[in-house]
């Protein structure tokens, strides 16, 4: 199932990610509402990067008591026009995990279980936001630009599982 | 309005009080903001010729009218103030995430006045401003333990500027650091802020940035980085960073050695590029820049980002450093005390000379790396021999009878590029409007870079100064201005073409190159009168940098030297091409014409 990784290795900690995607789905510049981040200690250079797993987690999906987090089949093209980024322009099938408003009651539960901290109560909104893969044009892949350092992507690498909870499920 | 705030934070020290005031957008349109609206804004805050360490004289934090956007490199904050160390004004460029945390906050602007009667740090989160004792656990700290215990204290996203000892110290070079490794270096900034009692401002921001259609400026924006930004011209700055230059100044007979003896450092292989390369570990990146040229480097148990070319040449070279390992080791102690490192190489490399000299025993010599260690800390503190050291190069060299070895202009010590071995910098050097940097017009782009210029010839060296020639890279002052307006990143060689395309998405018109070139030249000028107003010194350089006698005897520039006549020409030349007359004063024509809007 398609989902971003952020790798800790790679990441050079410029927060473009979150900038695009806050920006895409909030209309405006706003990080810290972005459903993506990346963890940085500017002293020791250490980077985590934080992202929702999809299916491949589903945790919120299983905890929600009123089955507001539901499966929404896509069709992602991986963004991008610099020569040197693989897989520009191939297009991927499948599902992500997306909040239904009119279902969630911002009661938490989901916040409480998500592994990786990417799902909040929206401080607008007041129901719970997550990454949608930008309905299948995912920004934070896209502003990954530099041929050097690209770090957001959906490949998955060992140093990317290291970095995600060993329990999260097939 | 898009891109803007509107708002501007007043922070009083003596009060502990702080409001919030609209921002002027008609300055805003007409200087854009980072240099241009800082410079508007000093203007009318610094009340003229008002003492520098007056609780008067302000600090004012500017962002850029792209800061918290995708806009690549454009999250540097310009900090600016009547510098205590130069008399001038005084702007410092940083980069990090703080730029964008203000925007967040809600903030372009936060002019900080008065002077606190204790230590202070001060807290922002979105609009709740409080002022924290600073005393005990704060004051005294590093630079990386102060940004530690605010993340743990007040917020974990916290952005932090603060200062480390030598900021406490008023040492006149002193510097602001965010994010650790950043610093706005120059000018003493982290001086006045320690006579302010001012140890940090933290800022935390949940808000948002608006750019009009989100979407269509995402849209551009990513053209504009595969088509301006991510191209060969940049990268350089990621793959090797500014340390590729320690070998190309070497060779030029441009880089300061054993106290500007010579142009050529005989242990430069130790010190350049591929020694960095065989220590990097990674690479990071200010906040929104795509480039990421901040490399991580580890030896001897010491980790770090940098040094930069600067560092190199300053604390490497010019105090006949070749060890990298002891450059490491004295970077990473004057970026936790908060010292700027191209001062501070420039007052050890004196201290040595000194001693080798035989004029004054400061138990440091070229080349020996056991007092090289210790200076950084006995700088900071004022301790022992420190006390002589924090004097600067010019009132150090004073002291002991030899001023012509002190290599400095307006009190700012001078940065790696040695003008006997390219001569364009002797006039960029002259005409800077913060005393000597080298961030103001970068001849050497094309006197040794790219090579398409002779070096040895200051003929025609005026009016590059000037205008430049961005569209190969080298960079003139009135172009260096509106780029610090945006504010740009050196490190993106971007055109005015470019810029005209950025601004076009904030004030919904087109620019012409014309216009844009203009408004720095509006800039430029706006600098020059602050500096009259204030009280500036005649725009020179050490004679020993242009005099026949002061030619180096070594070193692959050898011989070679401008003459004092030859200067001084090139300088009318500049004063002529500038519209201003033969004592530097603009003309009445020239500021109506570029659209200054205040008069001396």
């Amino acid at each position: 199932m398609p989902h971003v990784l952020i790798s800790s290795k790679k990441c050079t900690g410029c927060h473009m990610c979150e900038l695009a995607c806050s920006a895409y789905h909030e209309g405006a510049y706003r990080p810290s509402v972005a459903r993506l981040y990346s963890e940085c200690n500017p002293t020791t250079g250490a980077i985590r990067g934080h992202t929702c797993l999809q299916l491949a987690c589903a945790k919120c999906q299983k905890v929600c008591p009123t089955g507001a987090i539901v499966t929404k089949e896509i069709t992602l093209t991986i963004p991008g026009d610099f020569p040197a980024k693989e897989k520009v322009g191939e297009v991927v099938k499948g599902y992500v995990l997306v909040v239904d408003e009119d279902l969630c009651t911002n009661c938490g539960d989901c916040y409480e279980v998500c592994p990786t901290n990417v799902i909040h109560e929206h401080p607008d909104r007041h129901v719970a936001f997550k990454c949608d893969l930008c309905d299948g044009d995912p920004q934070c892949i896209a502003f990954c630009q530099n041929p050097h350092v690209l770090a957001v992507d959906l490949k998955i690498d060992k140093a990317d599982r290291e970095l995600q909870p060993a329990e999260a499920p097939a | 309005m898009d891109f803007y705030q509107g708002k501007v934070l007043r922070l009083d020290l003596s009060t502990s009080t702080s409001v919030v005031e609209p921002l002027n957008m008609e300055w805003a349109e007409r200087y854009i903001g980072g240099k241009g609206l800082l410079l508007r804004y000093l203007w009318d805050e610094v009340p003229p010729q008002v003492d520098p360490w007056a609780p008067e004289n302000p600090v004012i934090l500017m962002t850029g009218p792209f800061a918290g956007t995708n806009v690549s490199t454009s999250s540097r904050l310009v900090v600016g103030c009547k510098s205590p160390q130069t008399g001038i004004l005084n702007d410092s460029y940083v980069g990090g995430s703080f730029a964008p945390e203000m925007k967040f906050a809600g903030y372009d602007v936060i002019i900080i006045i008065g002077e606190s009667p204790e230590p202070v740090v001060v807290t922002i989160k979105d609009d709740v401003v409080s002022f924290v004792p600073a005393k005990p656990k704060y004051w005294g700290m590093r630079t990386s333990e102060i940004e530690q215990a605010l993340r743990d204290d007040f917020d974990p996203d916290a952005k932090t500027l603060s200062i480390g000892p030598a900021g406490e110290n008023e040492i006149l070079w002193a510097c602001l650091s965010t994010d650790q490794f950043h610093k706005a270096g120059r000018g003493g900034h982290g001086a006045l802020w320690g006579h302010k009692k001012l140890k940090a401002v933290a800022i935390r921001g949940t808000g948002s940035v608006s750019v009009g259609d989100a979407r269509a400026f995402l849209a551009d924006l990513l053209r504009i980085h595969s088509e301006y930004v991510l191209t060969e011209d940049n990268l350089w700055a990621n793959e090797e960073g500014t340390p590729i230059l320690a070998q190309v100044m070497s060779d030029a007979g441009v880089m300061p050695t054993r106290n500007w003896s010579s142009g050529t450092f005989d242990e430069v292989e130790n010190i350049n590029s591929d020694a960095f390369l065989k220590i990097r570990t990674r690479n990071r990146a200010c906040y929104q820049c795509a480039i990421g040229c901040r490399q991580f480097h580890e030896i001897d148990g010491v980790t770090g980002e940098g040094p930069e070319y600067e560092t190199i040449a300053l604390c490497g070279g010019n105090c006949g450093i070749g060890d990298i390992s002891a450059l490491m080791k004295f970077n990473e102690l004057c970026d936790q005390l908060g010292l700027d490192t191209i001062s501070t190489g420039s007052v050890v490399g004196l201290a040595m000379d000194l001693t080798e000299r035989g004029i004054k025993d400061f138990g440091m010599r070229f080349g020996e790396t056991e007092g090289y260690l210790k200076a950084p800390g006995l700088l900071a503190a004022r301790e022992g021999l420190g006390a002589d050291l924090a004097l600067g190069v010019r009132a150090l060299a004073a002291k002991y009878g030899v001023p012509e070895l002190a290599m400095e202009v307006k009190n700012m010590e001078l940065p790696g590029y040695d003008p006997r071995g390219a001569f364009g910098m002797s006039l960029g050097y002259a005409t800077s409007d913060r005393g000597g940097c080298h961030m103001r017009t970068y001849p050497i782009a094309d006197e040794v870079v790219a090579g398409t210029v002779a070096p040895d010839t200051l003929d025609g060296k005026a009016l590059k100064i000037v205008w430049g020639n961005p569209a190969e890279g080298m960079i003139g002052e009135n172009f260096s201005a509106v780029k610090f307006a945006g504010i740009w990143c050196d490190f993106w060689a971007i055109t005015p073409e470019q810029i005209a395309q950025l601004l076009k998405h904030v004030w919904k018109h087109e620019f012409s190159e014309g216009e844009v070139f203009r408004i720095g030249e509006r800039i430029w000028n706006l600098g020059r009168l602050f500096n009259l107003r204030e009280g500036v010194e005649p725009d020179t350089i050490p004679q020993k940098l242009y005099s026949e006698e002061g030619a180096h005897t070594t070193g692959a520039s050898a011989g070679r030297f401008i003459g004092a006549e030859t200067f001084e020409k090139a300088l009318r030349e500049f004063y002529q091409i500038r519209g201003w007359d033969e004592n530097g004063v603009p003309s009445e024509a020239k500021l109506a014409e570029v659209g200054v809007d205040v008069r001396l």
